[in-house]
């Protein structure tokens, strides 16, 4: 009773005095440099509504009997699960889009968060300001960078081409057919057409096809925040498009599903964009940016909005502000053109400089990593999970430094992005690994991204075997799972975390690769991959990593009675600190007198080496 | 264990609504039996003179600020959930939640009445010592004798209506930010009581049949739909004197309230609308102690969900059926205790409590055949109430304190929202603070009431739903004539929601708090004569509000509110009431 009164009273004089906590922000945001090397931190790729929900006041149109619908997770939960993956071994936190979005859109929500249509405000399914300022802050606590994702390519279907100039969105007007099999297009989302959406009537096309925003509360299709985004101009128009192969298309089309593409060589969509997600930082104090969709982009917005990003970052002391891009692509050359440091003409600088304020020229500067895409397919798909010949690694591998940024952008990480690629397994765009892979495929992967050179990726969900096919199957609800860390993904991941964490070779060192192999038969070396991590920002450490990718025999790096030749002194002992079924963590392992490696291992199973004077 | 006196100790379930409703039963028994032995060889009070109707006590209704289908236009709808989930009790009431309240009967004793108490003027009342009887004031029936009773029918009706407009000749609207602001704005509402009062010869026993019918906005005449909005809102029967001078029971479906704070239109601690049944105890003490348990099941798929199954038996078409069906349980207690200073002046405590509790249930989730559970909720109040009365004319003051948790933070009607982790109304709570009260002297009245509330919702954090939020009113009048005067009044609301905005000017998002003055003159006619509950009264109003920021901030893009920083208003209306028993006592 004492108690219950005493609780009267202390609410009573909270409510008199006009107490409601805003926990957070009353101080403002201070913004610090959290992040010394990246390639210390293993990302963690959460996809937010998916992974916890900690506050069901936010549970608006929640709806889980459908994976394309709103599920419930939020910022509250995910803070809440920092501690699992703290345990996990995470460094860093890729979380989904933090603005407000199209809510719904012909009975698929924006659950994903990639249909932006204010970039000012959070979305709501996931919180309110301080409940993103409360993960940040708690992440960082827990030593947990955090990275926004964000979209600059194209804001959510928020308005239609009036094709028949009837000031309607009607859904079915006439289509090409030629260059899809689409005959009846809607105005939502026609086809592309490179002079830009044309109207017409019965009588022929009648020039332009006005654009018009739509404005239905209820699903958030509405006008575009910031408001110079309302402004026709700011767009390609030019209708959906149907060929990547075409670089008109790739750049100016609209992406799919009636994404209306922004015109990014626009001085205002350029300053727009360096606004809004400077600010985003200077609210939170995140840590970094993965940016959507950076290959229908110019890459004169890259230059422009990575250098002002950093330049304003840096100017409140945010350094080591790390940007890397998704250039959803197999091509190395594609892929990596996004962060080299290459000046255009000058006639095309002079133009791009009209759009600088403050007086700091545009350099050739872009991002400072990419989503390593053309790895996901030559090998997590091609080795890992098909067990095709590893010598593709190797040739991938030779040629990442004519296609990746080998300098460190001005203000950036302070290294070349080709050492700050993200690495990953499988990620919300594709299908999980074990939807088609196996068990023990996933662990080689694992191994590989874990200790290769550049940031491991991990995908939410990984570590406890979801195995959902292409999206929106791969998108399931963590918990689910129970967040269980008991498990034998779970504790594998989380040794490799450890074991990255210990060994400084394993983040820093240079790799070379000491054995790869084109034959995939019954061959002694069949299936073998094995590379070397030393030197480089590692000094004299050294690590080894040796993989038997084929699924039918027993095979060790030999091929014509020549073993292994690695690149430590002779009589080096190496210890396996991973262990493998068959081999318990702790095998022992000689260098030879010739510098030789001998060291057999099972189908599908690999070894991670270092030297016992490093243990 | 509950120990009752005589060192009995009772077992008492787990079951929270259960455990409310034994004590509290064991409790009013307890004090039925000790006032029937102290009773036996009391003369029983002497019965107060019946008074017009015009002279009631405090008479008093409250509206809900969105109760006429004016969400749109209301700060709560300035954000999605707000609406629906600012609920607290309230606002969530029916369309239709309004009441009048009379005085007691002419069976109350005068202590009983209090507060506010009326002392009729001479000039206009007639003397206490000459009633009107029933019969007379309702003007209706003449007492029948046909079958050994006495019986009557009697009208009374409490109604208000508003003719007004704001400055760019739009309907006037309420502009309150605030859930309990100037009733100045208030929309049109009326109810029409048709009650039938009988005693019984034979057992010695009186009853009353109460019905009361209620409609609100719009009215015909302005928007020239021949239709209305009608709800029943009291339609039960009570029997008196049950064996025991002084006790009564009641079943059926009722508004169920006591005091309340006629400015801010507001009734800040018992305030229920159930279906059920109630027992009534007064001792000659005076101690009054109410029991009730009712029921209610707001449309809302909180409550209900209902599918659609083959007909059974092979048969054609498809059969309706209620998946998740469940009503929420409600009791309440209440226990009165007047004291008297000398003839007139006078003070009484009031301790009072609710029990609320909801069944588990389950209902099918989106996809057709998957089935998941739905919590069992519950809740409480408790509350108390200070009264004091001066015993001339209707000077009083009373103050409240109620705190409600659970799934009581919501209100009986609430379809409660933003629910925990846990996915229950566990950990809302709502907190309470008001007060109200009249002081007339000679030709001046002046009328003052305030509250502060604190509400938040079961989620843990913050959001629109979450309110900090208070008012304070004053409004003085002095009469000219006995039948002309009149009043000004002035206020001031604050609100702060738990949800952060984007200032206008730009910048970083922000808690907002929304304050606004309003002030507003009223000449009247009260042709009852003088006093602030003398009915039926007409006045001209003009009232002006001024909102800041943060007030306009509340309302949606493009609503005129948004953009006004001065809200004018212009308006002619009309207040009455008469012989309602709609109160929370029982016409004993």
């Amino acid at each position: 009773m004492t108690r219950a009164i005493g609780f009267l009273g202390a609410a009573l004089l909270a409510m008199t005095t006009g107490c409601m906590s805003f926990d957070g922000l009353d101080a403002p945001v201070r913004l610090e440099t959290n992040v010394a090397d990246w390639r210390d931190r293993v990302i963690y790729q959460v996809l937010v509504d998916r992974f916890a929900d900690g506050d069901a006041g936010n549970n608006f149109n929640v709806d889980m009997s459908s994976q394309a619908r709103w599920h419930g997770g939020d910022w509250a939960g995910l803070e809440g699960k920092l501690d699992y993956l703290s345990e996990l071994g995470v460094g860093a936190l890729w979380i989904s889009p933090v603005y407000r979005n199209v809510e719904t859109d012909a009975s698929v929500d924006g659950y994903h968060g990639y249909w932006p249509q204010d970039f000012t405000t959070t979305n709501i399914h996931y919180g309110d300001l301080m409940a993103l300022r409360s993960l940040v802050r708690s992440a960082h606590d827990r030593g947990i960078a955090v990275i926004l994702d964000v979209v600059t390519n194209h804001v959510g279907q928020l308005f239609f081409y009036d094709i028949n100039l009837n000031g309607n969105p009607d859904e079915s007007v006439r289509g090409s057919g030629e260059q899809s099999e689409v005959t009846h297009i809607n105005e939502y989302d026609p086809d592309f057409d490179p002079r830009g959406i044309q109207a017409e009537t019965s009588l022929g096309e009648a020039g332009p096809a006005p654009v018009i925003f739509n404005h239905d509360p209820a699903s958030n299709h509405m006008p575009p925040v910031p408001v110079v985004l309302q402004r026709p101009e700011m767009y390609n128009r030019r209708g959906r498009t149907v060929s990547f192969e075409d670089p008109d298309q790739l750049l100016h089309g609209d992406f799919p599903g009636g994404l209306k593409d922004l015109d990014t060589t626009r001085c205002e969509v350029k300053q727009a964009m360096v606004d809004v997600y400077a600010r985003w930082v200077e609210l939170t104090d995140v840590d970094g940016f993965r940016i959507d969709t950076i290959k229908h982009v110019d890459r004169e917005f890259w230059r422009y909005f990575a250098q002002k990003v950093r330049q304003r970052l840096a100017r409140q002391g945010k350094t080591n502000f790390f940007m890397f891009g998704e250039a959803f692509d197999g091509r190395e050359e594609l892929v990596g053109a996004y962060t080299k440091s290459e000046l255009p003409s000058a006639e095309t600088l002079a133009r791009e400089n009209e759009c600088v304020e403050d007086g700091l020229g545009i350099t050739g500067d872009q991002l400072d990593g990419v989503f390593h895409f053309p790895q996901y397919y030559q090998v997590i798909r091609d080795v890992f999970r098909d067990s095709l010949s590893t010598d593709r690694i190797e040739r991938l591998w030779s040629d990442r430094t004519k296609h990746y940024g080998t300098s460190a952008n001005e203000l950036g990480t302070g290294l070349p992005p080709v050492k700050t690629l993200v690495n990953f397994i499988d990620n919300h765009d594709v299908p999980r690994f074990l939807f088609e892979g196996d068990a023990a495929g996933l662990r080689l992967a694992l191994l590989f991204v874990m200790s290769q050179d550049g940031l491991p990726c991990i995908y939410y969900g990984t570590e406890q075997d979801l195995r959902g096919g292409n999206d929106p199957a791969n998108r399931e609800d963590m918990w689910l799972t129970g967040y269980a860390t008991t498990g034998d993904t779970f504790r594998y991941t989380q040794a490799l975390a450890r074991l990255r964490a210990k060994y400084v070779a394993l983040r820093r060192g240079d790799a070379r690769v000491v054995w790869a192999s084109a034959r995939t038969g019954a061959e002694q070396d069949a299936g073998i991959f094995a590379f070397e991590r030393s030197g480089g920002d590692a000094g004299d450490a050294y690590a080894l990593v040796v993989m038997n990718t084929n699924r039918e025999h027993v095979s060790a790096p030999v091929f014509g009675g020549a073993p292994m030749k690695v690149g430590v002194n002779p009589g080096t002992v190496l210890v396996d600190v991973l262990g493998s079924p068959s081999s318990p963590p702790g095998t022992k392992y000689t260098v030879s007198g010739q510098g030789t490696l001998l060291i057999e291992l099972p189908p599908r199973t690999g070894a991670l080496l270092v030297p016992q004077s490093e243990l | 264990m509950l120990q009752v006196p005589g060192r009995v100790l009772v077992y008492l379930p787990r079951d929270p609504t259960v455990r409310f409703l034994l004590t509290s039963t064991v409790f009013l028994t307890a004090t039925f039996a000790a006032s029937s032995a102290r009773s036996d060889d009391v003369t029983p009070a002497p019965r107060r003179p019946r008074r017009d109707a015009t002279e009631e006590p405090t008479t008093a209704e409250r509206t809900t600020r969105r109760e006429h289908g004016d969400e749109s236009a209301e700060p709560k709808a300035a954000t999605q959930r707000a609406s629906r989930e600012d609920a607290s009790r309230r606002e969530d009431e029916p369309p239709l939640a309004e009441r009048s309240s009379t005085a007691p009967s002419d069976k109350r004793t005068p202590m009983a009445d209090a507060p506010p108490k009326v002392e009729p003027r001479e000039p206009v009342s007639p003397p206490p010592s000459e009633p009107a009887p029933t019969l007379a004031r309702a003007g209706l029936v003449v007492p029948t004798n046909t079958n050994g009773h006495r019986g009557t029918f009697v009208f009374g009706s409490y109604g208000r209506v508003l003719a007004a407009s704001d400055a760019a000749g739009r309907p006037a609207r309420d502009s309150d930010i605030v859930a309990y602001g100037s009733r100045v704005d208030a929309v049109n509402y009326v109810e029409l009581e048709l009650r039938r009062e009988d005693h019984w010869e034979a057992t010695g026993i009186d009853t009353r049949i109460v019905s009361t019918l209620a409609i609100g906005n719009s009215i015909f005449h302005h928007n020239g739909v021949f239709d209305a909005q009608v709800a029943v809102r009291n339609l039960y029967l009570e029997a008196m004197n049950l064996g025991h001078r002084g006790l009564s029971a009641w079943a059926g479906s009722r508004m169920y309230r006591g005091d309340d704070i006629y400015l801010l239109n507001f009734w800040p601690l018992d305030n229920l609308n159930t279906m059920g049944a109630g027992l009534r105890f007064e001792a000659p003490t005076h101690t009054i102690a109410q029991l009730h348990i009712g029921f209610g099941q707001p449309d809302s798929p909180f409550y209900k969900q209902r599918a659609s199954r083959p007909s059974p038996l092979n048969q054609f078409g498809a059969a309706t059926i209620d998946l998740l069906d469940r009503q929420r349980w409600i009791g309440s207690a209440r226990l009165e205790q007047p004291i008297r200073f000398g003839e007139k002046v006078g003070m009484k405590l009031v301790a009072y409590g609710e029990a609320h509790r909801l069944p588990a249930g389950e209902r099918e989730t989106a996809r057709d055949g998957v089935f998941e559970a739905v919590p069992a909720e519950a809740g409480f109040v408790v509350g108390g109430q200070l009264g004091a009365w001066t015993g001339e004319r209707n000077s009083h003051l009373n103050v409240f304190v109620r705190y409600a948790g659970g799934l009581a933070a919501y209100g009986e009607f609430a379809t409660p929202s933003s629910l925990g982790v846990d996915r229950t109304t566990s950990g809302a709570r709502e907190l309470q603070v008001a007060f109200g009260g009249n002081y007339e002297l000679g030709r001046f009245a002046v009328m003052a009431g305030g509250y502060l509330r604190s509400f938040r919702n079961a989620s843990r954090a913050l959001d629109a739903s979450d309110v900090d939020e208070g008012s304070v009113i004053v409004r003085p009048q002095v009469w000219f004539r006995d039948w002309l005067g009149i009043g000004v009044e002035g206020g001031y609301q604050l609100q702060q929601r738990g949800t952060l905005v984007v200032p206008e000017e730009g910048g970083s998002p922000a808690p907002i708090v929304a304050t606004m003055p309003r002030f507003a003159v009223m000449p009247f006619i009260s042709p009852a004569g003088r006093g602030s509950f003398s009915r039926p009264m007409m006045w001209l109003i003009y009232s002006a509000g001024f909102r800041d920021a943060g007030a306009r901030a509340l309302y949606p893009v493009d609503d005129p509110f948004r953009t006004r920083a001065v809200e004018h208003f212009f308006g002619v209306g009309a207040e009455w009431w008469f012989g309602s028993s709609s109160y929370g006592g029982t016409l004993q």
